[in-house]
């Protein structure tokens, strides 16, 4: 039932139901439980012992593991702190009760280098976290060097770009919001570097981030969101202005003001409290099987010294069985 | 391409090997109703020796291959078909070699092992050799763990198919003759088993260093993709046929046909996937 639940599993079809897998796990735990108890063949024998113990703490964990996991992808920007708004596709276990909100950490700049031909190669996240004195601390993540906070990780991904600050001012030149508009994913979508905002009883207001990265496609480089510019061209209506950080443009109602250039970065989160004592159970487990095994061979000589072949072997003392075997 | 001469040779070692191995299992077969015994036996360990240097020479030469290409492209063969086909020739053909040395037992089943070495080798000369590009996420310790304790699972796996392929063509009167100097088939049995044994530690062993590797890679231990779905299968059946042979009287011709059973399934897990997934593991690099 399991080999046909993980066959039906394969390749991550999304009607699959987690019942096959779930069912087939409850039948081998109970299996697994009733083997312990019952079979003095696996209780008698430690390492057989440890080895099935360790099997069905494994379907424990997993199973404990997606009650209580967390899933999901954050954007954020650069020079600003985490929280729960930015998370986006979130998936949980029923008895999820991590403490997210106690995630504290500020994305600072980043770098990924590409090879020619755009072929990415090291991202490192630059990050401030909290150092446990009331101030903060830099860290370096990306790619397998995940951010690991209250439990929760956070994987840099391929998706990353740029974000122009922008803030929208009343007639009277005061700040009524400031915010960033997400452009899509660089430099996969370097070709539309675009993206709209509708202001409150407003019309739509549609960007164009015209950037320069020194990116070269036959040549190494190195994306560093610090040393590129961008010009914004902003169209409301028909109406083509380009910007430059620190000017603006009248509209209906009051005026947007172009702040500056600044990155995102989008993070994978993930987040199971079992890992370390899946990781570990399952080291114990393999560890039981080869007690198992070591014992059971050292005590079960092949008897290869006084092993002969058919009957009429005629050639039993040539290479293969004049040596003795100790496997 | 600098390594392809020293990967020509590396093959072409393996080729002679193999042919050196079916000659000499062909004269012991033959010598077998010789009265000569001390001729049989001399000219034997003199085939023996032969056959292990060949091997030895072709593992030699695929480390020269290996390191060469390394030094060239600047990353280890991790990532294409190409590179992986070579690497397993070096990684099985080390271990078999390894083998052969110490346990006599099993030099006989070079005329099992070494063809289906040949198989893979036939591949990687039909591939073009293309150069690949090292993923960021390949910069990991644990992926060195993953592969180095495959590497192991294969090989056991492949020991233990060669046994287990003595043991089918001992069926037919041709091969029973030849293979007359083996010891009885329970006993080939028995340590082709053990073989699986250390071989299910190893593939038990290579889904754990995946699976840290991969929460750190892909923030996931476990995702069901093509070649995880099909190594976890592969591991379910090794580990069925283990318990199916340790609980049940399973005669010994189904107990060599499950093993190389296991070694089919994994073989065409990490050989196979590629055909429909250009990385190791399609979709997270």
């Amino acid at each position: 039932m399991l080999a046909v639940g993980a066959a039906l599993s394969y390749d991550n079809p999304a009607d699959t139901s987690i019942w096959v897998l779930v069912v087939p796990m409850l039948l081998l735990a109970i299996n697994l439980v009733a083997a312990i108890i019952s079979n003095p063949r696996i209780n008698r024998r430690g390492g057989l012992l440890v080895f099935h113990i360790g099997l069905l703490s494994i379907v424990l964990l997993v199973a404990i593991g997606r009650l209580t996991y967390m899933e999901g992808h954050v954007e954020i920007i650069s020079g600003s702190e985490l929280s729960r708004d930015l998370l986006s596709e979130v998936r949980s276990g029923p008895l999820h009760d991590g403490a997210f909100d106690d995630v504290k950490f500020v994305q600072g700049p980043y770098t990924v280098e590409y090879r020619p031909q755009m072929m990415r190669g090291l991202t490192h996240s630059y990050v401030a976290i909290p150092d446990g004195q009331g101030g903060w601390s830099e860290a370096v993540v990306g790619d397998d060097r995940p951010l690991v906070l209250e439990g929760y990780r956070f994987y840099t991904t391929f998706n990353k770009g740029f974000a122009p600050i922008l803030s929208w001012l009343d007639e009277d030149g005061q700040v009524i919001e400031t915010g960033a508009i997400h452009m899509p994913s660089y430099p996969l979508f370097d070709f539309k570097q675009s993206n709209s905002w509708t202001p409150q009883g407003g019309d739509e207001i549609k960007f164009w981030l015209q950037l320069e990265t020194g990116l070269k496609v036959e040549e190494a480089w190195v994306l560093d969101g610090r040393n590129a510019t961008g010009t914004l061209v902003v169209n409301v209506a028909g109406n083509r202005t380009e910007l430059q950080p620190g000017q603006s443009v009248k509209m209906a109602g009051g005026s947007l003001r172009y702040e500056r250039l600044t990155t995102w970065m989008g993070y994978k989160l993930f987040y199971d409290p079992t890992l370390q004592w899946l990781f570990m159970a399952a080291f114990i487990t393999i560890a039981g099987l080869g007690v198992h095994f070591w014992r059971k061979i050292s005590a079960e000589p092949l008897g290869l010294d006084n092993a002969s072949g058919s009957k009429n072997n005629r050639a039993k003392d040539s290479v293969a069985t004049s040596n003795s075997v100790a496997v | 391409m600098t390594e392809l001469p020293w990967l020509y040779a590396g093959v072409t070692a393996y080729a002679l090997a193999a042919l050196t191995a079916m000659v000499g299992v062909g004269r012991l077969g033959a010598m077998a109703t010789s009265p000569s015994l001390s001729v049989a036996s001399d000219s034997q360990r003199n085939n023996e020796r032969l056959v292990l240097s060949l091997m030895a020479a072709g593992v030699v030469l695929l480390v020269i291959t290996l390191a060469e290409r390394w030094m060239r492209i600047g990353h280890g063969p991790f990532v294409n078909l190409f590179e992986l086909l070579i690497s397993q020739l070096f990684s099985l053909g080390l271990v078999y070699t390894v083998a052969y040395w110490r346990i006599p037992v099993l030099r006989t089943t070079a005329v099992v092992v070494l063809p289906l070495m040949g198989v893979l080798a036939i591949w990687v000369l039909a591939l073009e050799p293309s150069d690949s590009v090292f993923p960021p996420t390949y910069h990991n310790p644990w992926l060195w763990a993953h592969v180095g304790f495959g590497k192991f699972f294969l090989a056991f796996c492949l020991v233990g198919t060669g046994l287990a392929g003595v043991i089918l063509l001992r069926g037919s009167a041709f091969f029973s003759n030849l293979f007359r100097h083996l010891p009885d088939n329970v006993i080939l049995d028995k340590l082709a088993w053990r073989f699986m044994l250390l071989a299910l530690v190893f593939d038990s062993l290579m889904l754990t260093a995946g699976g840290i590797w991969a929460q750190d890679a892909w923030g996931r231990y476990w995702a069901w993709d093509a070649l995880e779905t099909s190594s976890f299968l592969n591991w379910l059946l090794l580990g069925g046929s283990i318990h199916a042979r340790t609980t049940y009287n399973v005669p010994l011709r189904l107990g060599a046909i499950l093993i190389i059973s296991v070694f089919v399934f994994a073989f065409i897990t990490y050989f196979g996937t590629p055909f429909y997934s250009q990385a190791a593991h399609k979709g997270v690099i």
